[in-house]
């Protein structure tokens, strides 16, 4: 920690405004998410600037990408977003498929939906709890890993493990549903729709939390997409843009739900945003249990993939943004290029622009709102 | 000596008004060993309910429940290496946590735990316990500028500026209660002493929580809110806000100065409740002195604090034998039980006839605080925390005025009498 | 109608709200924590832990037909299959196989590669230990388990 500006007693300014204090925030701070930094330039408590420092949890999975085959390179693309590994192994193979042109039969479909929104769901509730924990509510994060449980239950009854989870092959599903999967899925849509309740008795209309939320952190849509921001942070300003709904994938369009936005781009509307998007997540889950095609879970894929020399970009919605692959194929076994699309990485651009002027205390909450995950962030 | 000792027995007022050297210093000694065993398992009891708030199970490791827990705690802190930072400044970083500690410790000693079990009965009680526990702030700042590091510097202002905002508006609740004694039938002056302040309840036969409703009840309530931004609770802990600050102003420390600083926050903690209780709650008064009053009412509400303590024995022997039988239980089984045992002893101890009418004030004054301390476990586990200028507008833009206005108003109705008089002979 | 929020506001029902909900939640029975060493957890069947050469349960010989799919299939090349030919069935026979848990990733591509199932991951997921040394798993080590020294407290 150091002053950078040295108080001269020569200067022609008064003592109050010549100070300004460099505060580093992290890598090693409690609210930072893991290991961000944030170099803060305060006038007291008022934010005039931020600068991320990134690049802590760096393990260059592009790199990694480009010396494995296709299939080894899956269980890797789990560990950038640890939250939402399930979205990033959907993203993956569903790139993969669009190279070697082939598609998922029905019922994988249906399952990857089902996981995958399972996933959403497991990462709000992880932001949720977080977020409030930022905010000074030490217990909503209690409640949101309690439920957040049963779902890591199914997803370890179905693929083995719980958080890289490492669920999808290229060409479809590696496992069938485990007896009563569908059963288990439809009990949990049942438990957890009250849960959402209690999360919002807990939030939605206390005063602080309202005071906390409102108008922090505003940004415009029109700032979004100049941006980059996607997910819930585009959506929270008004900005009605789901790849879901934009661009289908794995069989979305057969399913009928609504992208929640919320008015003003601040804090509070993101939350809201997220809240909504739980419920519509489990809208989803039902209809996707309730039309389980029956068929087989994997498409004809060669053993050894050998997808043929070009490019490809797809992008999936995650539950923080749009998360896109770009694969350059040589022909050979390993890509030529793997390049990912982080939607964290991209939303932590409009920090500095969101926390200008506010207080440090509106900082944490604003990292908290944008929900970055920092093994997304740097790869 | 001894029959110094034995003479002040007889006495019915405390101490330091009967002239007893021996058993002020006797008080001081007990109320400091018996605030910090307090603390030490206040802290054991915010972990425990705090954990069941948040359907954990708190510390279950180091004896039956974690009951030893603050133990090793305490004993893991006076063990660690004690850590100056190299830039602070050596001497205030030292003297810091001791203002912290003292200021917290001295309040007590106007603290009236029952007619007789209070170090002394200043005629300034208020006035110095309000004066000496806002010291402790005194003790914060310079811990957070001695540090010499940001984020400490940062909590220290946050601190101070907070700790004098809300020390307004406490101060006028208080003066709206002080106010309140004044009205007692036949006196016609209040008082500013502890014990006088409960007598005054005793006298109007209403707790002043009651008196002129809804009036004392809001004067209370704005006390409970500032009390809370007094002590650097939830949810106004932004001194100490651990997602914002890292620790506040104590980031910078460990080991023993640490938990003295722990040690004056639980015991500036229980001091400003025993305010709250004096002032609202009618101190140490068990319920209804008034409405059940008699040689029989009076018995059996003596009989209350041992059968309160047998009932804890009951509960903690059921939950033994509630453990599960497994031999890796056997320990803890066997240490939860003798726990009870303990308890079930202290309560049979409580019931004997001598004993039982001198402890029982001090019964339902630790009862009344025991309510605080779990309110202030309730917040914290319960709500989000304040940002700064937000903070600073509920102290002065919502509390102050409101307190303000309960003060005058308190004066208004209780002048009504006189007035209507006064009035009558202007008309 | 307007004084309803009012009204909300001055008797602080937002916050009683969210009181009544963690003082429900007191109640001992809905504690979710698992005492993890005293209770252990039962994991799903399909558990990617420990990983494990199966035998032939009669003749109490080893599965593997030393193909070497596993090591060519595991993304970070830990595992390793030496072998060599016997002279009369003119048929590999497995030397030696090593498996490095410290780099493994329970990613399951060597189970899913197995043309005998003769790798497998358990649902043994205790596989923390204290230094690296005994890290590198053998072929007897695979075939038997660990020996695991079973804590009580």
């Amino acid at each position: 920690m150091t002053t950078t500006a040295k108080l001269d007693l020569n200067e022609d300014k008064t003592f109050l405004d010549s100070t300004e204090l460099i505060l580093n925030m992290g890598p090693q701070h409690p609210s930072t998410h893991g290991v961000l930094r944030v170099i803060l330039k305060l006038d007291g408590e008022k934010v005039l600037g931020a600068e991320c420092v990134i690049g802590y949890l760096h393990r260059g999975v592009e790199k990694i990408g480009e010396n494995r085959t296709y299939v080894q390179f899956g269980p890797y693309v789990d560990r950038m977003d640890y939250v939402a590994a399930v979205s990033n192994g959907l993203g993956y193979c569903e790139t993969v498929e669009k190279l070697i042109n082939v598609e998922a039969p029905p019922r994988a479909q249906h399952i990857r939906v089902i996981l995958t929104e399972l996933n959403r769901i497991t990462s709000h509730q992880v932001w949720l709890g977080t977020h409030a924990l930022d905010i000074g509510a030490m217990t909503p994060v209690f409640y949101c890993f309690r439920d957040r449980e049963e779902i890591l239950k199914i997803f370890e009854k179905y693929c083995g493990a719980r958080l890289t989870t490492h669920a999808f092959r290229i060409g479809g599903c590696q496992w069938e549903t485990y007896e009563g999967f569908e059963k288990e899925v439809l009990s949990f849509c049942d438990f957890f729709e009250p849960k959402i309740d209690e999360y919002e008795q807990l939030l939605t209309t206390n005063r602080i939390w309202v005071e906390r939320t409102k108008g922090v952190g505003v940004i415009s849509g029109a700032d979004c997409i100049m941006l980059g921001v996607t997910g819930p942070v585009l959506r929270g300003s008004n900005v009605k843009w789901d790849l879901r709904k934009a661009k289908p994938y794995s069989g979305y369009e057969k399913f009928d739900f609504e992208i929640p936005t919320g008015p003003n781009g601040d804090t509070y509307d993101r939350y809201v945003v997220r809240i909504q998007e739980m419920r519509q997540s489990v809208r989803i889950i039902r209809q996707a249990v309730a039309n389980m095609p029956a068929g087989p879970i994997m498409a004809k894929v060669p053993k050894i993939l050998k997808p043929p020399a070009g490019e490809v970009y797809h992008s999936i919605e995650a539950p923080k943004g749009e998360l896109g692959y770009y694969i350059v194929s040589d022909g050979s076994l390993q890509p030529y290029r793997v390049r990912v699309r982080p939607p964290s990485f991209v939303n932590l651009q409009a920090l500095d622009q969101m926390v200008r002027g506010r207080l440090i205390a509106d900082v944490v909450a604003i990292i908290g709102t944008i929900d970055i995950v920092l093994g997304e962030v740097d790869r | 000596m001894l029959n110094q000792l034995t003479q002040y027995l007889q006495s019915t007022v405390t101490p330091g008004q009967a002239g007893s050297m021996l058993w002020a210093t006797i008080y001081i000694l007990v109320i400091f060993a018996g605030i910090s065993l307090c603390v030490v398992f206040i802290n054991w009891g915010e972990r425990k309910a705090l954990a069941h708030f948040q359907i954990r199970l708190g510390p279950m490791r180091v004896g039956p429940h974690g009951l030893l827990q603050p133990i090793a705690d305490a004993l893991k802190l006076l063990l660690k290496e004690d850590t100056i930072p190299a830039n602070a400044d050596k001497v205030v970083f030292w003297v810091a946590p001791f203002i912290v500690t003292t200021a917290a410790f001295v309040v007590y000693l106007v603290v009236p735990f029952g007619p007789q079990h209070a170090v002394t009965d200043m005629n300034i009680g208020i006035l110095f316990m309000l004066g000496v526990s806002s010291l402790g702030v005194l003790g914060i700042i310079t811990a957070g500028w001695a540090s010499n590091s940001h984020y400490p510097l940062l909590g220290s202002l946050r601190s101070s500026a907070q700790m004098v905002s809300y020390e307004v508006a406490m101060g006028l609740a208080v003066i709206s209660a002080i106010l309140m004694t004044s009205f007692t039938p036949g006196s016609g002056s209040g008082t500013l002493s502890m014990i006088g302040i409960v007598e005054a309840q005793k006298a109007q036969g209403v707790w002043f929580l009651f008196k002129f409703f809804p009036l004392g009840l809001v004067a209370f309530v704005v006390f409970a809110i500032a009390m809370i931004a007094e002590t650097n609770r939830a949810p106004f802990d932004l001194p100490e806000a651990e997602s914002e600050l890292v620790a506040g102003f104590h980031t910078e420390y460990s080991g023993f100065r640490w938990s003295l600083f722990m040690l004056g926050e639980y015991a500036a903690m229980i001091a400003v409740s025993s305010i709250a209780v004096t002032l609202w709650l009618g101190g140490w008064m068990r319920p209804f002195p008034n409405l059940l009053s008699g040689t029989n009412w009076d018995t059996i509400f003596s009989l209350v604090p041992g059968a309160f303590f047998l009932f804890l024995s009951a509960v903690t022997l059921y939950s033994t034998a509630r453990m599960p039988k497994k031999l890796t239980f056997r320990i803890q089984t066997v240490g939860l039980g003798a726990f009870g045992l303990l308890l079930g002893a202290v309560g049979l101890v409580m019931l004997v006839p001598g004993v039982r009418e001198r402890v029982q004030d001090i019964f339902w004054f630790m009862l009344k605080v025991a309510v605080f301390m779990y309110l202030y476990i309730w917040y914290r586990a319960t709500w989000p925390r304040y940002r700064f200028d937000q903070l600073m507008r509920v102290g002065w833009k919502v509390l102050l005025p409101l307190s303000l206005g309960v003060l005058i108003v308190t004066g208004v109705v209780g002048l009504s009498p006189e007035l209507m008089t006064w009035l009558k002979g202007v008309l | 109608m307007a004084l309803a929020p009012i009204f909300r506001k001055i008797f602080l029902v937002d916050l009683i709200k969210g009181l009544s909900l963690t003082f429900r939640y007191q109640d001992p029975k809905e504690i979710y924590t698992e005492q993890y060493p005293l209770e252990r957890p039962q994991v799903a069947e399909r558990y990617r832990g420990l990983p494990r050469l199966k035998m032939n349960p009669e003749t109490g010989k080893t599965l593997c037909i030393a193909c070497d799919l596993c090591a060519k299939a595991c993304p970070e090349n830990l595992i390793t299959v030496e072998s060599e030919r016997d002279p009369v069935t003119k048929r590999k026979v497995l030397t030696k196989y090593t498996f490095d848990l410290s780099r493994c990733m329970f990613c399951g591509l060597c189970e899913e590669s197995c043309s005998t199932d003769a790798i497998e991951l358990t649902p043994d997921y205790e596989v923390a230990q204290y230094s690296r040394d005994g890290m590198v798993l053998d072929q007897k080590r695979l075939e038997e388990g660990p020996d695991r020294k079973e804590y009580k407290r």
